[in-house]
């Protein structure tokens, strides 16, 4: 067996890390080159001298990062070369551009997943399953007990969320980015057709995706002065870090929901404070992973993102997976 | 009706942080289902049946055998999620069959009076078998209700007081004769619902059961300028409240959760049995000290609480008393509705006369509470002061002219503490102690209710004895729901009655408050997460202390 050293990528100071490249897979702090999987938050950071990404991911870290950033964007599939290692990106129908990663070198293939989900989503490209030796996955639901409802049956449920109390204003807290996106889509669908308002964060986003030509509903940007009749049996889609304080006191006669995948459990759902939690995620479910580990191929595997202890101990068990570990 | 109808409820009521919303809710409900389900649903969601048909171990060993699923990874789970009945509800999505699903029109009465009791007369593998085909034949949104009555763990945020509303509105009766219904062993069955919902007030029906009983509010200021001959004034005893009622010779023992609790003090049924008269007296059971004659501690009448036909040594052991406040009702005459003063009278006289008949030999089971006679109130004040020598909680305050109402009633009773800054707080956080506490959980976090939510309102460590800090260690372990570093989020179970010194807002805290000094008091084992206080509890403290 290799050492961590010897791997084409690992982990250094807490990220991942291609010695070979001197590139840096979606870190954490500002760094030379950067490859990014997706524009979340969470997988990006200011200040790194080169970006490099999908054309989607490009034009969403400029809108959230600044026009003047130095990147470099590829279509999916193409391939591209950095010091004789053949990399290229592949849908991972997690969000608009979001990416898995392939690493080719001396005939070793190494796979990024990126955040992925297998998942019925219209509002980007289906997760592709790319073969690979080396799986590096993100495990963030890697329990038996996630397992996902088909979308429209949780998009019919809000739709009867919101009909079922006309004479409320239901307010859905979701990730500005991908996830509000995906439920306009579905919402718009079901035989919910009231209006729809988005947070001006929402808005920006809902924009950007109409010009890349994904198909989602017109909302209406929530103004802090509408009148309470107005918003009477509406939905108004809202980001979660909005759901702690005043700004709540907008509006009157409200019934609140989370749209996460975490509202799958009573528990989460009862503490988060929500009246209501919706359990739809961008994220693959148990057997989601599983099926990605096992259509790609690799016989070496590695988690991050979540409890992988579980996961793995289950792949070594059950299916003789080799699960290898990095040291942060 | 289905239990599909039940299924939705269980759904509305768990989504919804409304009372108002709730009560409606229970209201539509009651109206559209059967008798015989509405008895099965009061009963479930008043949490009378708690009964365990089997454990959350059993179902996740079973699950984990049918589905060829390691235990360790349900184990793994469980700490996620902290409800076995939810785990196996959870991993069961996984495992859809293609069965048909031919119990989808089961009725909940069904379920609860057949299908689930019925398990118990089967063997082992019979049982394991039959559990596997309701799952695989129940539609996938009942299995989280069957599983938590399997394992006696249905609970959702709905008290008797939220059904007694819906009722009440539902058949357009006052609230009171409703909870007078709904007091006692309600029995699920077509009568006790048609009972519950009859239009027609039948007095004799209602004669078996308890007054609704006068609640006592915390000290206000503007008492203090009454005069102190307004007022009678008895020592606040910390027991159990209750009713003892003897009516056509039967004696039954009310507490105030609605609960007939003669099975656990026989020698007080007994003894009072032998009483001519027929009565319905208020007052207080205690542990008591015969020699010194004062109240024991309140752990020691824990240890008789839960216990149903207590053998004579721990009769002897444990040895009650009854101390009587007031007198409710005397032979077939309500009279709650003369002045305190005049009860009071009463009280004393009948108390004589039982006394002194040699036959009934009550006196060591049985008195009325002495009054005390403050000549003003920085007097009143004083005897509050001394209130711990006698192991009592401080004074009751009682207006003379007072008629016997119901609920907390403001300006009839008042309690006056020793230690007013008192609030029951669920814990909801555990952290590892450090030095001599090392390897156990000493730092406990408690929550009060905001509605349906617990919100963290004070950290304590200190209070509990060794033995139960090694106690509450263990069940901290057991019952954790999710690890953060050194800390573990718990189940929420456990009541603890917590002290301070002060009391104030505090932007700092989502609570909104901040307490001085807290500390625990007491472990409150007799009571549920139901029974702690709000942080409107706490506010309301907070208003009366400044």
């Amino acid at each position: 067996m290799r050492t961590q050293q010897e791997y084409l990528i690992r982990y250094k100071d807490g990220n991942l890390y291609c010695e070979l490249a001197d590139i840096w897979i979606d870190p954490s702090k500002p760094v030379k080159k950067a490859l990014i999987t997706h524009a979340h938050f969470d997988h990006f950071t200011f200040g790194c001298e080169e970006y490099i990404s999908t054309k989607e991911t490009a034009i969403l870290l400029k809108e959230r990062v600044g026009d003047n950033i130095k990147i470099k964007s590829y279509e999916y599939g193409e391939e591209f070369k950095i010091n004789g290692i053949n990399i290229s990106f592949h849908p991972s129908g997690h969000i608009l551009g979001s990416s898995q990663i392939r690493f080719i070198f001396a005939e070793e293939k190494w796979l990024i997943s990126g955040d992925y989900k297998l998942q019925k989503d219209e509002t980007c490209k289906q997760c592709e399953i790319v073969k690979t030796d080396y799986l590096i996955s993100e495990c963030t639901f890697g329990l038996p007990i996630f397992k996902w409802d088909e979308t429209n049956k949780i998009a019919n449920d809000i739709s009867k969320w919101i009909t079922n109390s006309p004479e409320k204003t239901s307010l859905l807290f979701c990730y500005s980015l991908g996830k509000a996106q995906r439920l306009l889509n579905e919402i718009s669908q079901t035989n919910f057709k009231g209006n729809i308002y988005s947070h001006d964060s929402i808005h920006k986003m809902n924009n950007i995706y109409k010009k890349l030509g994904i198909n989602i509903k017109d909302t209406i940007k929530i103004e802090n002065k509408k009148k309470i009749d107005e918003l009477k049996g509406s939905l108004i889609l809202l980001p979660p870090s909005l759901s702690k304080g005043s700004y709540l006191k907008n509006f009157k006669n409200i019934q609140t929901a989370f749209a996460s995948g975490w509202m799958s459990i009573r528990a989460l759902r009862k503490r988060s404070g929500y009246d209501k939690g919706f359990a739809i995620s961008d994220h693959a479910d148990w057997d989601g992973i599983l099926e990605v580990v096992k259509k790609s191929g690799a016989k070496n595997v590695f988690f991050h993102h979540g409890d992988s202890e579980a996961i793995s101990k289950y792949l070594v068990e059950k299916e003789s997976i080799n699960v290898l570990f990095f040291g942060k | 009706m289905s239990l599909k109808k039940f299924s939705e409820l269980f759904v509305d009521l768990d989504s919804s942080n409304s009372t108002n919303n709730k009560i409606e809710v229970l209201k539509n409900y009651f109206f559209s289902n059967d008798p015989i389900d509405n008895s099965w649903a009061i009963y479930l969601l008043t949490g009378k049946s708690n009964k365990r048909f089997i454990s959350g171990r059993y179902l996740k060993n079973l699950f984990s055998q049918i589905y060829e699923y390691p235990v360790w990874l349900i184990d793994t789970c469980y700490l996620k999620v902290g409800d076995s009945a939810e785990v196996i509800t959870l991993l069961l999505k996984n495992k859809n069959t293609s069965r048909k699903k031919e119990l989808s029109n089961i009725s909940l009465n069904e379920l609860l009076s057949k299908t689930i009791p019925d398990l118990s007369k089967l063997n082992e593998e019979e049982k394991n078998l039959q559990i596997k085909n309701i799952w695989e034949r129940l539609p996938e949104d009942y299995h989280l209700i069957f599983n938590k009555i399997l394992t006696g763990t249905f609970r959702v945020g709905v008290s008797t007081g939220l059904i007694t509303k819906s009722i009440s509105k539902l058949i357009n009766i006052d609230e009171e004769i409703i909870s007078h219904r709904l007091m006692g062993n309600f029995k699920p069955s077509i009568d006790s619902y048609e009972f519950l919902i009859n239009r027609k007030i039948n007095l004799e029906e209602l004669n078996s059961k308890p007054f609704p009983f006068l609640l006592a509010n915390t000290i206000e200021d503007k008492i203090f300028k009454n005069s102190i001959n307004d007022f009678q004034f008895e020592w606040k005893y910390d027991g159990i409240r209750l009713q003892l009622i003897k009516r056509s010779g039967n004696v039954s023992l009310w507490t105030r959760g609605q609960e007939l609790v003669n099975e656990s003090f026989p020698e007080l049924v007994e003894k009072m049995s032998h009483i001519k008269d027929d009565f319905v007296l208020d007052g207080e059971l205690l542990v008591w000290n015969f020699k010194e004659q004062i109240a024991s501690d309140f752990s020691l009448l824990q240890k008789r609480i839960n216990r149903k036909s207590p053998t004579r040594s721990i009769q002897i052991k444990y040895p009650i008393i009854f101390i009587a406040y007031d007198l409710l009702e005397i032979n077939g005459r309500d009279i709650r509705e003369i002045k305190l003063e005049n009860r009071r009278i009463e009280l004393e006289k009948y108390f004589s006369k039982w006394q002194n008949k040699i036959e009934n030999n009550i006196s060591d089971i049985f008195k009325i509470c002495d009054l005390i006679f403050p000549n003003d109130w920085p007097d009143a004040l004083t005897y509050k002061e001394k209130s711990r020598e006698n192991n009592t909680e401080g004074l009751i305050i009682k207006k003379k002219t007072s008629i016997y109402s119901s609920g907390r009633k403001k300006g009839i009773w008042w309690k006056y503490k020793v230690d007013p800054m008192q609030l029951d707080a669920v814990l909801i956080y555990a952290k590892g102690g450090s030095g001599r506490r090392a390897g156990l959980y000493t730092d406990y976090s408690f929550a009060l209710w905001k509605d349906e939510e617990l919100i963290k309102f004070a950290s304590a460590y200190s209070g509990l004895t060794n033995i139960e800090i090694k106690e509450l260690d263990k069940w901290i372990r057991k019952n954790t729901i999710e690890k953060f570093g050194p800390v573990r989020s718990l189940k929420p179970e456990m009541v603890f009655e917590i002290s301070f010194e002060k009391i104030q807002i505090s932007k700092r805290h989502k609570s909104g408050i901040a307490v001085r000094f807290p500390r625990i008091t007491k472990w409150r084992k007799d009571k549920k997460i139901n029974d702690a206080d709000s942080l409107e509890n706490a506010y309301e403290l907070m208003k009366k202390i400044s």
